[in-house]
Formats: structure tokens, C-alpha cells, sequence
């Protein structure tokens, strides 16, 4: 009985493994399609498999079509080894991409190693492995980057601010975003501010007052919050509610642009590395009517980030060739430019030492309330990544 | 011991009979050839359901844990997924700090989550039940936050990477090899609960589940035995997470969730509590379950699509399976084998007779 | 002077996602562990009512508040009732798997997203200024009269009304009550009803004040130390309890360690329950009841 049932298990997981194409490069992601932190994972999968699809209608690249495997690991870890062992063993994927927490990228990376395939973070944090010096095998397209991004946004309110700043921080109660105000805080007295106050936020929090009331209390006049959207805009929210006037600053996320529109706060700036879509570009353009005839479910302002990781996949495949393997597709990858077409400041350029970008380019948006709509304040500023 | 009804000719005429673990030959013979397909099973399966094995084998490690704490003892607990983060981050915190080897770290991890379970066991010398239960919640936030801070003061935010143990120099890394460890450490872990059970200990909690009054009354100390089900327990489960750790090659705190704890309570029900052999098929149900939504859900739809509900609809499925096995099948998998087996061996009567020799 | 109105609004929080638990336990001795997933699904209906009632209100919420009755009602009806005669045990089980259902519903009905019922409603959140330079936002404000008018309520309907007085028998004595002619069932689905309305009223009002996601079904179990600081079975005990966690937790924040708020209420837990598990003013019940 216990055998049958195990057969017969079996047999159903057997069912849903699709067999490699054999004309076509093959790659695999495995994301938080669901999850609690899906939101921020899925619209960058979809429009990735948009992009993807798109590109397969145009004939592909050179005649060969994508196959493009999409699983789900709802953000844990354990999920996301065995997605990384099916796409590795028994799809033979050329590249594998991630788009998940932090969390689940050490096992994913150890099976990628361990076949040699390479893995590309796109939407998902980029590891410091990418950074120079580089491992040969970890390469990320996404917008946001630790420590540069406090560094950019450190150098905007020092520029921007017509006062001595006091500034205080928000984080949320997660690692990554625990260090980046870390990192800020160490930063900020060397610019010559003051640093008044860090809160460290759990997420299942009912009300943010008690936070922002120390912040307020603490004499911030500028705050700057490097983490999940939620906590950014309850914060933002909280300090509002308490009558305080000052200038806060967040990071850019997905929900950003629809944000603004809903807060309407003139004194709210965020910080991207993407480029808004009321910058109304041409590319913006073509992600919105391909989005539109797709029928996509998310807002067409979130697919950004994955209609660049589209970007990078289709120009790291050109790039080898045919046929393709996981080591002419790494060796490619290490040199690789891809042209954003105006989504990023400037190209994405890899180097054999450099798998994040040469370059970080960052824009500042708010909300203007006079015109009744996203302003930006400052056009793209460039980062040497070393 | 065994109140099932059996075909026919057997009988015990000594009190070893009585207490062993594989009375008839039918018996002996099935787990036999149970054993054998399990050692088979590697040279032929894939890769990916050789890993799936190796999942369930470390669940039921977990799972026969905390049958033996509640399906046994009666002393309900949601915390295991603190033991288990407990147990994981011992071998996490040791190997970052001291390099230390597995033969230290996890008898380190096994003295941790004994001290864990007296800590937690105090409690339910002066409460049961429910409030028991909820004192156990308590554990997951707490080792949680303890877990999470660790992590962030040592700058590990991405989560602690742990090299594999290696046995006579080389690094245990291959999936057959893993199979095997965790297979053997299963079955161990199933020898030492069976004996557990059919031993005094055993008895004595039998009779604590039972009614505690009566217990005390009988002589039978009642506050040693329940703590020595929580430590022996939680020594158990934490050392699964030691497993699992070395299994990952990973730990980090987003791994141990209440919801982790949750599963763990669904195995033992869906099992069967108070089977050991009802842990194990709870722990292979659970594990296996989101991979069988996950397959039924793209025969329905289509491939991509349904990438986008699937963690959606494995909590409700989950859930609703759950529900009906405590409202309609109490008794879990178990429950439902036995009941199929006394159908056909009682065929074509549908009821033991009444006070019969059977008993 | 703003610490104490931020203290005032997380008891007030907490007092009112408390009763919810209170009601239950007093009632049918069964503790509800779904009751976060409950009053997070009622604030999801209040975003689908808000759809139906764009620009109504009152209308919409009054609507939502009214499905969540019906949802309580049926939950006893279709579920735990099933379970009568089973141990305690199984029911509070029973509820653990509901809640895991609940979450995966309601993201598949409404997704994952941060949703803001405010806006379809046209509801803005402002800040009321109050004496001694300390602000507190509207929803806030109202959140802290509703639950005053909830206690309010529940202590004369408990003590006063006939119904209340049955539930009261029922929860004391259930073999007696029902010999006296008290349909059980009914007083159970009552229960239930007002404990998943008094959830609603708290997620609705929290999702109006800060939004709606996941997490709220987290906020609902943060509450529940605070029922069992102050004893399981008594609404009196329920403020007291939420008190207690509420100014420690924001204490804490204050001048130690913010990371803490989340731990904090399960350690005071810890610490009541060995030393007093009945509760501050809970009643010294038997506690073996498995």
C-alpha cells in the first residue's frame, strides 16, 4: 500500500516535467511567482515569459526559439533547491534565473556550480558574488544595488537639502534591508550630516506610529528608508500623520510609480534605477501594447525589470551562438553589453571581474502637485561600480 | 500491545511475542521487502525524486518526533519549527564561528534541543492542553527573532552557508549519498520511538494521555515523564534540523515558520495519532503534496499559467485537506488503512463480535 | 504625551481583536486560532463590497460587517459543529487548518498585492490634533471609540440581555443549559457571529487607516497573548491584557530595542502562563481539558 502510494505520487510528479526541447535554448527560473512576496517577484517572471514569447513570434534568435521554464518557489529555500535540481538534472538548462528572497539563492547557487551553469538574479537582490571581484558564475541585471544605493541617495539629499540635515532611517526587520541602513548610517556623518535616529520595523506591525513618533521626536528632517515597499510608504504615512514636515526618500520599487499618484506628496522623493513610464519612452511604448495584448494581469509600470532581464537573456544568447552550452554561455555573458534603450541610464556592461554593471545610473522622481504628476527631479547620475 | 484483528493463527505465549515489533511473518516479510525497494530506489529514480525521497525521509524524522511528544505523551506543540531553526542554527552559529566538524556539532544540536525542551516541558507541568499549545507558539517567534539577530549582527543577511560534512575526507555532497545517510537516520529515529513506546516510558505515557489524575494516583511520575518527552522529542527534532542544515547546505531564519510548525502538526494528524507508522505517512503525505497539486494543477490549466496560483491553491487545498481529515477521518491515514484492512479481513461480517476472543 | 496616545491606540487594537478570542473561549471553550485569517478576510470583503458600493461608505462597510456575521455563523455551522464531542484539541486544529485556507483564498481571490480600501471608498485619513502636541489619525480615533463601544456593549449585552445571559449559562455549564432548553447551537453560531463581527471591525478599521495585506492575519495572533495575559474567558480580563502588552510593547520600542515589539508580547506570555495560566482575571478553571 505505502509502495503504490509512493508510485502513484510518483507518477503524477513525473507527469509534470517537460522534456527539453531539442531545437531551442533552454532556461530556467525559479521565482516567487506566489508567496507573501510574490508581488514584487511575479510581474518581473511575466514579463520576462512576455518578452520571451514576443521574441519566439519574431522567429526567435537566428531561427531558434527560447524555452523558457517557469517555477514557482513561493520564496523558500527548500522549494527552491528542488526547482534548481529539476531544471539543472532533468531540464539541462543553459542558464538559470532567480527571481526570489535572498534567502533561497546559497543551495540554488551550490546545484548551479555544481553543473556549471551560470544563474542570473534578475528582480532579485544582487549577491555580493557579483560584484568585482566576480564568481564566473553569478551575474544580475537587477535595478537595485546594497551600499550603492545609499550612496546615491546620501549624495542627492546632501545636494538637495537646503539645511543642515538630521536625518534618520527606516529599515525593515529583514537582513538586507538591516544592513543598508547600517551601511547609510555609517555613511551619513562623513557628508556632514547628523544622524538622528534608525528604526529597525518588523513587518507584521499594526501601526507604524510608535516608530515614526521616535523618528520625530529624534528632530529628523529627512529620512531615508531603504526597504520593502510596505514599510517605505508606512513610515512615510505614519511621520504624515504626526504633522511632520520634513523630506523623506525611499527606494523606487515596483509600486512606485502608482504610489506616488495615490500619495500625492510633494515632499515624497524616490530613488531608481529604472526609468518611470511617464517618461513616456518608445520602449515604454512597446511594453505597454504587448502587455496590452497579452492581457497581463499586473500594472504595466511593474514589468520593467523584467523586460530587462528579457533584454539581457536575448543578447547573452545571441552572443553564443549555436549550439549553445552553459560554458560558451558564461564566457559570453562575462563580456556582455546590453543596450537598455533608455529603461536604464546606459547599457548594462559586464566584465570577466564585474557581473553586477560597470555603471549604476540613478534617477529621482516626486510628485508634483501643482501639475498633478510624477516629476523628475534628477536625471541619471553615474556610479562607478568597483 | 496490537488490538487489530488478524487473519487467523496467531497466537502469543510469551510476553517477549507479545511487545516485539514484527509479530508475524507477513509482517517481517513486508518491511523486508519494504527495505529492499528503498535501497533499490536510488539506482534507478532521477535525481529529482531521489531529493524527494530524501525530503520525506528528514519530515519523518520530524514528524515521528513530535508523534511521540503528542501522539504519545499527549502534550501538544506548535513549536517544532523553532526546534527545528534551533537545531539548524546550532550547527550554523558552530560552523561559522569554530569550523567546527558534524561529529560535534550534531550532538551539540541534539544538547540544544534537550535544553529547549525543558525549558519548553516546564510549562506543561503546570498547564495542558491549550494553554500548553500556546506556550509552544511562543518558541517559533522566539527562536525566530533569536535567529534573526544573529544573522544580522554577523552580517549574514543572505543566510548562513554551511559546508557539507565529510566522512573519510570527502564531502558528502552526492544526492545518493544524502539518500542513504537520511534514509539510515530515519530508519534509527523509527527503532528508538518504537522502543520508546513499547517500553515503560511508553506505558507511562499512555497512561498520562489517558487521565493525568489517574496516573499520578498510580504512582507513575508524572512531571518526569512529560519532561522527558518534551527532551527527547526536541533533542529528536533538533537534530533533524542539524540534518537538514548539512541536506541544504544552508540555514537561514525564513525557512522556520509558523507555517512550518503547522505542517508538522498536519503530519502527525493526517497520519494518525498515536501510530509511529501513521507519522511516516503523514510526513510522505505532506512533503508529496504540493508536488501532486503542483502536477494536477498544469494537467488542468497549462503550464505557465498556473505558475502564478499555485502557492495560493496549495494553502487552501492544504488546508481544506487538513479540516476534513479532523472532522471527517480523526484517526488520519492510519485510521482509514485500518479500517479498510478490518473491512476485507472481517468480510463478509462487518463487526467484531462482541466480547469475543478476538481482543 | 504622543507615547501615550500610541499606547492608547495599540491597546485599543489589541483589545479589540482580543474580545474576538474571549467570546469563543468563554462561550464554547474552543480557542480560535483562524480569528486573524477571519478578520483579514473581512477586510478583504470590505475591498470587494467597496467595489460594489464605490463612493458609498457607510454603505460598503456596513455591508462588509454584515458578511463577516454570516461568515462567523457559517464557520460554526459547517465546521465546528461537526467536531462536537471531539476533544478541544481537535477544534483548536481545526482552526489552524481554516486559517491556512483563508490565506490561500483570499490570495487567490485578491492576490498578494498591498491593497488600499480607502481609495475606492474616497476615504482620506487625516491627523486630529489633541492636546499636548500629540496627533492621532482619524481611523485611529475611531478605531479607539469603536472598541469603548464594543466593551460597552458586550458587558450590558452579556449581563443584561437574554441572550447574553444564555451564552454566559452556556459558557459555565453547557449539560445544564441545554437541560434547561438553551439551543446550543445557536448560542455557538451567536458567538461566533459577534466574535468574527468584532474582527471585522478591527481589520476594516485598520485597513482604512494603513492598508490591507498578509500580514494582518499575523497582527490577529500578535493579539492573542494579550486575551491570554488577561484570561481567556473574561472581556474585562481581555482590556487589562491588552493594556499590559501594548504599553510594554511601545515602551520597549521607545527606549530599547524596536525588534523587539515582535517577540515582546509571546515572552509576556511565556511569563504569565508560568506563573499565573489562568490569567489575571481569567477563572481558575481545571486545566486538563485536552
Amino acid at each position: 500500500m505505502l509502495l503504490r502510494l509512493q508510485g502513484a505520487a510518483m507518477a503524477a510528479v513525473l507527469l509534470a516535467a517537460p522534456a527539453a526541447a531539442q531545437d531551442a535554448y533552454t532556461i530556467g527560473l525559479t521565482g516567487a511567482l506566489t508567496g507573501p512576496p510574490a508581488s514584487t517577484y511575479a510581474p518581473a517572471a511575466d514579463a520576462l515569459r512576455l518578452y520571451v514569447e514576443r521574441l519566439n513570434a519574431a522567429g526567435g534568435i537566428a531561427g531558434k526559439k527560447i524555452n523558457l521554464i517557469l517555477q514557482d518557489d513561493a520564496a523558500e529555500p527548500g522549494k527552491a533547491t528542488a526547482n534548481a535540481k529539476k531544471l539543472l538534472a532533468q531540464d539541462n538548462v543553459l542558464l538559470l534565473l532567480n527571481a526570489s528572497l535572498s534567502s533561497t539563492f546559497a543551495p540554488v547557487v551550490a546545484e548551479a556550480k555544481r553543473a556549471g551553469v551560470p544563474v542570473l538574479f534578475a528582480s532579485s537582490v544582487c549577491p555580493k558574488e557579483v560584484y568585482p571581484p566576480a564568481d564566473p558564475l553569478q551575474f544580475c541585471s537587477t535595478a537595485f544595488a546594497s551600499t550603492y544605493d545609499s550612496r546615491a541617495t546620501l549624495a542627492f539629499i546632501k545636494e538637495t537639502a537646503k539645511e543642515p540635515v538630521k536625518i534618520g532611517f527606516s529599515a525593515m526587520a529583514i537582513p538586507l534591508s538591516r544592513a543598508e541602513m547600517d551601511f547609510a548610517e555609517q555613511q551619513a556623518p562623513g557628508l556632514g550630516m547628523t544622524v538622528v535616529g534608525k528604526e529597525v520595523i518588523p513587518p507584521p506591525t499594526p501601526d507604524y506610529t510608535p516608530f515614526a513618533t521616535k523618528l520625530k521626536d529624534a528632530g529628523a528632517n529627512w529620512v531615508f528608508s531603504w526597504a520593502p515597499w510596505v514599510t517605505q510608504v508606512r513610515t512615510l504615512e505614519a511621520l504624515r500623520r504626526l504633522d511632520w514636515k520634513g523630506d523623506y526618500v525611499a527606494w523606487a520599487h515596483i509600486e512606485a510609480e502608482g504610489e506616488l499618484a495615490r500619495l500625492k506628496d510633494g515632499a515624497f522623493y524616490v530613488v531608481g534605477a529604472n526609468a518611470l513610464f511617464q517618461d513616456r519612452l518608445p520602449i515604454h511604448q512597446e511594453i505597454a501594447e504587448a502587455a496590452k495584448t497579452a492581457k497581463l494581469t499586473y500594472p504595466i509600470e511593474q514589468l520593467t525589470e523584467g523586460w530587462i532581464a528579457g533584454m539581457v537573456v536575448e543578447a547573452a544568447l545571441k552572443a553564443t551562438g549555436w549550439p549553445a552550452s552553459p560554458e560558451k554561455l558564461a564566457a559570453a555573458m562575462s563580456t556582455l553589453k546590453v543596450d537598455t534603450k533608455g529603461l536604464r541610464g546606459g547599457p548594462i556592461e559586464w566584465t570577466k571581474d564585474n557581473h553586477f554593471r560597470t555603471r549604476q545610473y540613478y534617477r529621482v522622481y516626486r510628485w508634483d502637485s501643482g501639475k498633478g504628476a510624477i516629476q523628475r527631479v534628477k536625471d541619471w547620475t553615474a556610479f562607478d561600480v568597483q | 500491545m496490537s488490538r487489530r484483528p488478524r487473519a487467523s493463527g496467531y497466537f502469543r505465549t510469551d510476553y517477549a511475542e507479545d511487545l516485539s515489533l514484527l509479530p508475524t511473518r507477513l509482517e517481517r516479510s513486508a518491511v523486508l521487502g519494504l527495505l529492499v525497494v528503498l535501497l533499490i530506489l536510488p539506482l534507478v529514480a532521477s535525481p529529482f525524486l531521489i531529493d524527494l525521497a530524501a525530503q520525506v525521509f528528514l519530515a519523518a524524522i520530524g514528524a515521528l518526533a513530535l508523534m511521540l511528544l503528542t501522539g504519545y505523551a499527549g502534550q501538544v506543540s506548535l513549536g517544532h519549527a523553532g526546534l527545528l531553526a534551533a537545531g539548524a542554527f546550532t550547527v550554523g552559529i558552530l560552523f561559522k564561528e569554530l569550523k567546527a566538524p558534524f561529529f560535534v556539532t550534531l550532538p551539540a544540536a541534539a544538547a540544544v534541543g534537550a535544553l529547549l525542551g525543558v525549558v519548553f516541558g516546564l510549562p506543561s507541568l503546570r498547564v495542558r492542553g491549550l494553554y500548553l499549545a500556546v506556550s509552544t507558539l511562543a518558541l517559533n517567534f522566539l527562536v525566530a527573532y533569536l535567529g534573526g539577530e544573529y544573522e544580522a549582527r554577523r552580517g549574514f543577511s543572505t543566510g548562513i552557508v554551511v559546508d557539507p560534512p565529510s566522512l573519510a575526507g570527502k564531502a558528502v555532497t552526492d544526492a545518493r549519498a544524502w539518500y542513504v545517510i537520511l534514509l539510515l537516520a530515519a530508519v534509527a529515529t523509527l527503532f528508538l520511538c518504537a522502543n520508546l513506546a513499547r517500553a515503560r516510558s511508553g506505558r507511562a505515557w499512555a497512561a498520562i494521555r489517558a487521565n493525568e489524575t489517574v496516573a499520578q494516583t498510580l504512582g507513575i511520575g508524572v512531571a518526569s515523564y512529560k519532561l522527558l518527552a518534551f527532551v527527547i522529542s526536541s533533542a529528536l527534532t533538533a537534530v533533524a534540523g542539524a540534518l537538514f542544515a548539512y541536506y541544504r547546505g544552508f540555514v537561514s531564519v525564513e525557512a522556520f515558520s509558523l507555517f512550518l510548525s503547522i505542517q508538522y502538526v498536519a503530519m502527525i494528524i493526517i497520519g494518525g495519532m498515536g501510530s509511529l507508522a501513521g507519522a511516516i505517512l503523514g510526513a510522505l503525505f505532506v512533503t508529496l503534496f504540493p508536488y501532486a497539486i503542483e502536477a494536477s494543477l498544469g494537467a488542468l490549466i497549462g503550464a505557465t499559467a498556473y505558475a502564478g496560483l499555485s502557492f495560493a491553491v496549495n494553502a487552501a487545498a492544504f488546508g481544506a485537506v487538513m479540516i476534513l481529515f479532523l472532522v471527517l477521518e480523526p484517526q488520519g491515514l492510519i485510521g482509514l488503512w485500518r479500517r479498510l484492512k478490518t473491512y476485507f479481513l472481517l468480510w463478509p461480517f462487518r463487526h467484531r463480535p462482541v466480547g469475543g476472543a478476538r481482543r | 504625551m504622543q507615547l501615550a496616545v500610541n499606547i492608547v491606540v495599540l491597546t485599543a487594537i489589541y483589545a479589540l481583536i482580543a474580545c474576538g478570542y474571549v467570546l469563543i473561549y468563554r462561550v464554547s471553550r474552543v480557542l480560535n486560532l483562524a480569528h486573524g485569517e477571519l478578520l483579514m478576510l473581512s477586510a478583504y470583503l470590505l475591498l470587494w463590497t467597496a467595489s460594489l458600493f464605490a463612493g458609498h461608505a457607510i454603505a460598503a462597510i456596513a455591508a462588509a460587517l454584515g458578511l463577516s456575521l454570516v461568515v462567523g455563523a457559517m464557520v460554526y455551522l459547517f465546521l465546528l459543529r461537526k467536531l462536537t464531542g471531539e476533544m478541544a484539541l481537535a477544534a483548536v486544529l481545526t482552526t489552524v487548518a481554516l486559517g491556512v485556507l483563508l490565506r490561500g483564498v483570499t490570495v487567490l481571490l485578491w492576490s498578494a498585492q498591498q491593497q488600499y480600501p480607502a481609495v475606492p471608498l474616497g476615504l482620506s485619513n487625516w491627523a486630529i490634533a489633541l492636546p499636548g502636541g500629540a496627533r492621532i489619525s482619524l481611523w485611529a480615533g475611531l478605531l479607539v471609540v469603536t472598541t469603548l463601544a464594543v466593551y460597552a456593549s458586550l458587558f450590558a449585552f452579556l449581563r443584561l440581555g437574554r441572550w447574553g445571559m444564555r451564552m454566559r449559562a452556556a459558557g459555565q455549564n453547557p449539560l445544564l443549559a441545554a437541560q434547561r432548553g438553551i439551543n446550543l447551537h445557536a448560542i455557538y453560531a451567536l458567538a461566533w457571529s459577534l466574535s468574527t463581527l468584532t474582527g471585522a471591525l478591527a481589520g476594516v478599521l485598520i485597513a482604512l487607516d494603513s492598508g490591507l495585506g498578509q500580514t494582518m492575519a499575523i497582527i490577529g495572533l500578535k493579539a492573542f497573548p494579550a486575551a491570554l495575559v488577561g484570561g481567556l474567558d473574561s472581556l474585562a480580563g481581555a482590556l487589562l491584557g491588552s493594556a499590559i502588552v501594548a504599553s510594554a510593547e511601545v515602551i520597549l520600542i521607545h527606549h530599547v530595542d524596536p525588534l523587539l515589539s515582535e517577540v515582546i508580547p509571546f515572552l509576556v506570555l511565556i511569563v504569565v502562563l508560568m506563573l499565573r495560566p489562568w490569567g489575571l482575571l481569567g477563572t481558575r478553571e481545571e486545566l486538563d481539558r485536552v
